[in-house]
């Protein structure tokens, strides 16, 4: 086994979630999330983020919205579609029941 | 000084240097490679461009004159490069499914596919053992990797020569890992901005860190070896002909590079080239990584071939039946599939060994090459034989190895020049070898007249005589590795041939007798014999010792022209010959017992080969009226040696001649001969050896003979006996065969 893969799988899983709960609160551009979860300490590529946003918001869980800039063409905001609210609210679900059971193990 | 140019980048005006602009476009490149299997690649594609406008766009804002490489290179990090991304989001290229085992399969198709949809062979990185070129090569033809990795193998232990195409094909396949352009890892390409002839010593350079004139010098050093040895005429001193250290070899190698690797033209594939700044440290974690875990990798191959010839059987039989289920296929369609793998298996074979074949023969010819003087004449000759080298031989050598990788790496194909090139060198090379061999077979067709000079002796009526030689063998066996028959060593302008042969027959008187025959071949008769005349070999008599030349020299105006020569010795009854080991002769010795054929061949036709075995080089034989024996009594022909057996059931005794049995039957003699009694003989002998012919004649008469005799003298006794009424101990032990009695008591 290797652990640089097991860990990366592992991020991988929880990816998706974290850049949802991101958005839900409130509608953000993508280098605002990398900022965030830079912050939270999970680093993660922009190469790595723009494929997965337009892969939900193919999965109608996101969508868009342009905003003009002062600068430049106009940006791509991203926020969450019903849908979307419905999937994170099951994630989180998941995610909590998955956390303490992880913790209750680890103790 | 670098150029700067104005870009219309997602909307936005940038003004950036053109080596930026040339990573900037290979990084986008590289992206729309790893995305190309993504259904929103366009979308991707375009969302990254425009942040990368951003990027640029605060930059300039900050005050930039123009976007830098460096600049570039520190967007591409900040965004990453696909290598980086591939772990975190190669689930999500797979779509729904979250297998593992799906992952690894969709992220190899990603990897082994390029935007065309086109297989390419990479090595692969993910699946490696050593440089992954295995794994690489089963993942192209969609094969199990054991099996390349066995046969490769099989190669390495069986020939040594796994290691070469290995060694080839993991420096000029890019890695799955490298592909990704815009990488950090160093890729080999040609430098063309400090060539000296195509820029493969110095790409070389750049890739392995070091000085461009180590690779030059390497490259060059059996070159200038060659010239000083054509010069000076020493084969032997930078060793024999030594693929490596033989000048071809190294030119060969420049050119199949020069014609495999890519040339660095833009900038991103110069700095690709370069790499990042090479030292010690950077080597050996290079090499560390290259190596990580090859303990680990081998012990699990290990594993993993033991579960293949476990599961393989099971595997496939599963296969089958799924294969047949899901598709409806019938029996008769895998069989039918079946064949085809095996009919492919087979071609390939057959393709694998024609290319070693081509090969060796191409290397045989390439070391045989300094002896065409020898060979040749001057002018046409000269010429085919270099058309034949060049054409035949080397060129389409170049062309396969060329061919090959270009096909495995997918390269662009070949241009058409190089093709219509390469045909036409072949056309040449055909046309070479033809007029050469014919050429050839023109100056060897007549062979000369036979002439059998007497040698004169000043004491022929010694004991004993040995025949041994004043050249130590020495100079004469330096290619020993190499050695082609009847080449026995060079010289600047001569060569030994060993076409000697020596032949050893009874004398008719009591004294020794020495004679020499010269034959040759040429282009005419008269030719032949003038050649013949002019072979230079000695033989002398110096008291017991008969000294014969090793071998005959040709030089470069007297050529090859299967120079032959016959030394006979003829030796009288009850005298001893020996012949002595420093001749080397034992192979080409024969001798002439009774019973042998040697002397019935027609000389215009004689083929030089070995007539009678049996002859011990070192040792002393005695000439008898039957032949020639060995001190403690063996007869030297292994003939007569073989065809005595001796048990409970009786004798037997065969030879060319005849059968001669005793047993419960009593005894047989049975005649194979013709009613003229020459049925060994079916060549006419040429009327000189008349005399030869006759004592063989004398021979046979006398061995019949005494056969006869022998029978007679036994069925008188028997007669004598049964009237008698003895036992038959008794009749046994009054008969002549002494030896018999002991085995039959």
């Amino acid at each position: 086994m290797n652990i640089d893969n097991t860990a990366s799988q592992m991020r991988k899983g929880v990816l998706e979630f974290c850049i949802l709960s991101v958005i839900k609160q409130g509608e953000a551009y993508p280098s605002d999330i990398i900022d965030k979860m830079k912050a939270a300490n999970l680093n993660i590529f922009e190469g790595t983020l723009y494929p997965l946003l337009t892969r939900l918001k193919n999965a109608e869980l996101l969508t868009y919205r342009w905003v003009e800039s002062n600068s430049g063409p106009p940006r791509k905001y991203f926020l969450l579609t019903e849908k979307g609210a419905d999937f994170y609210k099951e994630l989180e679900a998941t995610w909590n029941e998955l956390a303490n059971a992880v913790t209750a193990l680890t103790k | 000084m670098k150029q700067v140019i104005n870009i219309n980048f997602q909307g936005r005006v940038v003004p950036i240097e053109v080596p930026a602009y040339d990573i900037l476009k290979a990084y986008i490149e590289s992206l729309s490679q790893h995305f190309s299997l993504e259904d929103g690649k366009d979308e991707i594609i375009n969302d990254i461009e425009n942040r990368i406008g951003e990027l640029f766009q605060e930059r300039i804002k900050a005050g930039a004159i123009c976007i830098t490489d460096e600049d570039v290179l520190a967007i591409i990090k900040s965004i990453g490069r696909p290598e980086d991304f591939d772990d975190a989001d190669s689930s999500a290229t797979t779509g729904s499914t979250y297998s593992a085992e799906s992952n690894t399969q969709q992220q190899q198709q990603s990897t082994y596919t390029n935007t065309s949809g086109k297989r390419r062979l990479f090595r692969d990185e993910n699946h490696k053992l050593v440089g992954g070129v295995c794994s690489g090569i089963a993942n192209y033809f969609d094969i199990d990797i054991v099996i390349v990795r066995i046969v490769f193998l099989v190669l390495l232990f069986s020939f040594g020569i796994g290691f070469i195409p290995y060694i080839i094909l993991w420096i000029a396949v890019p890695s799955s890992a490298t592909t990704v352009i815009g990488s950090r890892r160093k890729k080999l390409y040609r430098d063309n901005d400090e060539k000296y002839i195509a820029g493969v010593c110095s790409g070389i350079g750049h890739y392995l860190g070091i000085n461009a004139w180590i690779p030059r010098v390497l490259f060059l050093l059996p070159l200038l070896s060659f010239v000083s040895r054509n010069r000076f005429g020493n084969f032997g001193n930078f060793g024999d002909f030594n693929f490596f250290s033989f000048s071809p070899g190294a030119l060969f190698i420049y050119i199949i590079l020069w014609l495999v690797l890519p040339e660095a033209k833009t900038t991103a594939e110069k700095l690709e080239m370069k790499g990042e700044k090479v030292d010690m440290n950077t080597i050996k974690a290079s090499v560390v990584e290259e190596m990580k875990g090859v303990k680990e990798r081998v012990q699990k191959f290990g594993k993993e071939v033991v579960n293949v010839t476990n599961e393989s059987g099971k595997k496939v039989g599963a296969e089958a039946d799924s294969l047949a289920r899901k598709s409806g296929r019938s029996l008769g369609d895998i069989i039918v599939l079946l064949v085809k793998g095996f009919v492919y298996f087979i071609l390939a074979i057959v393709g694998i060994s024609l290319i070693f074949a081509l090969f060796g023969f191409g290397i045989a010819a390439m070391g045989v090459f300094p002896m065409k003087d020898f060979l040749l004449t001057e002018g046409w000759q000269n010429l085919f034989a270099w058309g034949t080298l060049l054409f035949f031989i080397i060129a389409p050598m170049i062309a396969v190895i060329t061919w090959i990788i270009r096909k495995l790496a997918k390269m662009k194909t070949g241009s058409k020049m190089l093709k219509l090139g390469f045909s036409a060198m072949w056309v040449i090379g055909w046309v070479s070898i033809i007029l050469l061999i014919a050429s050839l077979s023109k100056d060897f067709r007549h062979s000369s007249n036979i002439n059998e000079q007497e040698i004169l002796l000043p004491n022929p009526g010694i004991k004993s005589l040995e025949v041994t030689t004043l050249s130590p063998g020495t100079r004469f066996t330096r290619n020993s590795w190499f050695s082609m028959e009847p080449f026995q060593g060079t010289d600047e302008d001569s060569a030994i041939i060993r076409n000697t042969t020596v032949h050893i027959v009874k004398a008719t008187n009591d004294s020794f007798r020495v004679t020499l025959i010269r034959t040759a071949n040429g282009n005419t008769r008269r030719n032949a014999d003038t050649l013949a005349s002019l072979i230079n070999f000695n033989a002398e008599q110096k008291d017991s010792l008969l000294i014969i030349d090793q071998g005959i020299n040709v030089n470069k105006v007297n050529k090859f022209r299967n120079q032959h020569v016959i030394v006979t010795i003829y030796v009288p009854v009850g005298k001893q010959i020996k012949i002595n080991d420093r001749v080397n002769l034992s192979s080409r010795t024969n001798f002439d017992g009774p019973f042998t054929n040697s002397w019935g061949r027609d000389f215009e036709s004689i083929k030089f080969e070995n007539l009678e075995d049996g002859w011990n080089e070192g040792e002393w034989y005695t000439m008898t009226k039957n032949g020639l024996y060995t001190k403690n009594g063996n007869p030297a022909d292994s003939y007569k040696r073989k065809n005595v057996d001796i048990n409970s059931n009786g004798i037997d005794v065969r030879d060319g001649n005849g059968r001669l049995r005793i047993n419960r039957n009593g005894i047989t003699i049975e005649d194979n001969n013709d009613s003229d009694g020459n049925y060994r003989y079916d060549n006419k002998p040429m009327d000189k050896f008349d005399s030869i012919k006759m004592n063989i004649k004398k021979d046979e008469k006398r061995f019949k003979d005494s056969l006869q005799k022998a029978k007679e003298k036994i069925e008188k006794q028997l007669e004598k006996y049964e009237n008698k009424d003895e036992s038959n101990t008794f009749l046994l032990k009054s008969l002549p065969f002494k030896n018999a009695l002991v085995l039959f008591n």
